[in-house]
């Protein structure tokens, strides 16, 4: 059997001449690298590209916005009726989650006067969900906010109701519409 | 510019809200006083939220259904006076829900709401499913989805 041994003896040293053991780690990190450009590796919310796309539109609708005060301060105009943590002290924005949380599209919405332009603005309080509570800029204005009974208009109730958890982690402010002089 | 298409809708339909209707009032008014649940496009949710969009018209097939659309808590217990909650109303089911309206179809009128916005439903899930199953039955050419459990 002495020559089989020496036949694949012949083949493998001769492999092992002309190729580099660095060199098959650095072909798989190239794959991998790769594959990571076009399929994401990390285990990320894929929902959190539909909301995106959602805050994208809803950008539309805050283009040409005036805008006036500090989204980080309880006293920001779109603020009025919010009661819970502000999503921009928790590693996202006011109208935006912070990484690794699902906003809700079932939402608390009310309206507030930007005091920009004297107009009321349609605000959705989209709560972002899946991570503990953020702990963040606790704000309570709670303006025409309605008591438990009537559930859709109360903003103490968990509003985290279509995302994966109930899990309550922060709140945004997104404005949605212009509201009707009334 | 916004109402447009949906004003160009009522006219080929040939159907319009009931006089002294005011389109823009009642989209307002759905974003503040429904939306927040049954989403922007009516779509609601899978296990929760009932589904407007495309569905809600069935109920105006059946009597009771007609009733229940009102007698349902988020509507009778609503904040709006009666005429624009109608309002409200017949632009959500034009809006969201016209290919399955009976035709013609007959608008709510403010006095029809408050008269059925006196009997809230204690319990809508039953009957909704009770109305659902009975023009199941009764109108199988509506051919209405299975209702969620």
């Amino acid at each position: 059997m002495n020559w089989v041994d020496r036949l694949f003896e012949q083949g493998v040293r001769g492999v092992a001449k002309r190729t580099s053991r660095r060199g098959a780690l650095e072909k798989i990190g190239m794959m991998l690298a790769g594959a990571a450009a076009t399929f994401p590796l990390l285990p990320v919310a894929r929902s959190e590209e539909q909301e995106s796309d959602a805050a994208a539109s809803n950008e539309g609708e805050e283009s040409g916005l005036k805008e006036t005060g500090d989204p980080l301060s309880c006293d920001y105009w779109r603020y009025c009726a919010i009661d819970g943590f502000l999503c921009g002290c928790c590693g996202g924005s006011h109208n935006a989650c912070p990484p690794g949380s699902q906003m809700s599209r079932v939402t608390w919405i009310g309206t507030c006067e930007n005091p920009a332009d004297g107009k009321s603005y349609i605000i959705s309080y989209n709560d972002c969900c899946g991570k503990s509570s953020c702990g963040n800029c606790l704000c309570q204005r709670n303006e025409r906010d309605r008591p438990v009974y009537r559930t859709f208009s109360a903003n103490d109730i968990n509003w985290c109701l279509d995302t994966d958890s109930a899990i309550y982690h922060c709140t945004t402010a997104r404005v949605i519409g212009i509201a009707l002089d009334s | 510019m916004r109402g447009l298409p949906a004003a160009i809708l009522l006219l080929c339909a040939g159907v319009s809200l009931h006089a002294g209707a005011d389109e823009q009032r009642a989209r307002v008014n759905y974003m503040l006083n429904c939306q927040g649940c049954h989403l922007p496009d009516g779509d609601g949710t899978a296990d929760r939220i009932p589904r407007l969009k495309n569905f809600v018209g069935y109920f105006l097939h059946s009597e009771d259904g007609r009733a229940f659309l009102i007698n349902v808590s988020g509507v009778a217990s609503s904040p709006l006076p009666d005429s624009e909650l109608a309002e409200l109303v017949n632009w959500t089911l034009l809006n969201f829900s016209k290919p399955q309206l009976p035709v013609p179809f007959q608008p709510y009128t403010a006095e029809e709401v408050a008269e059925l916005r006196k009997n809230p439903e204690l319990d809508p899930e039953s009957r909704r499913k009770r109305i659902l199953a009975e023009l199941q039955k009764t109108a199988p050419q509506l051919a209405i989805p299975p209702v969620a459990e």
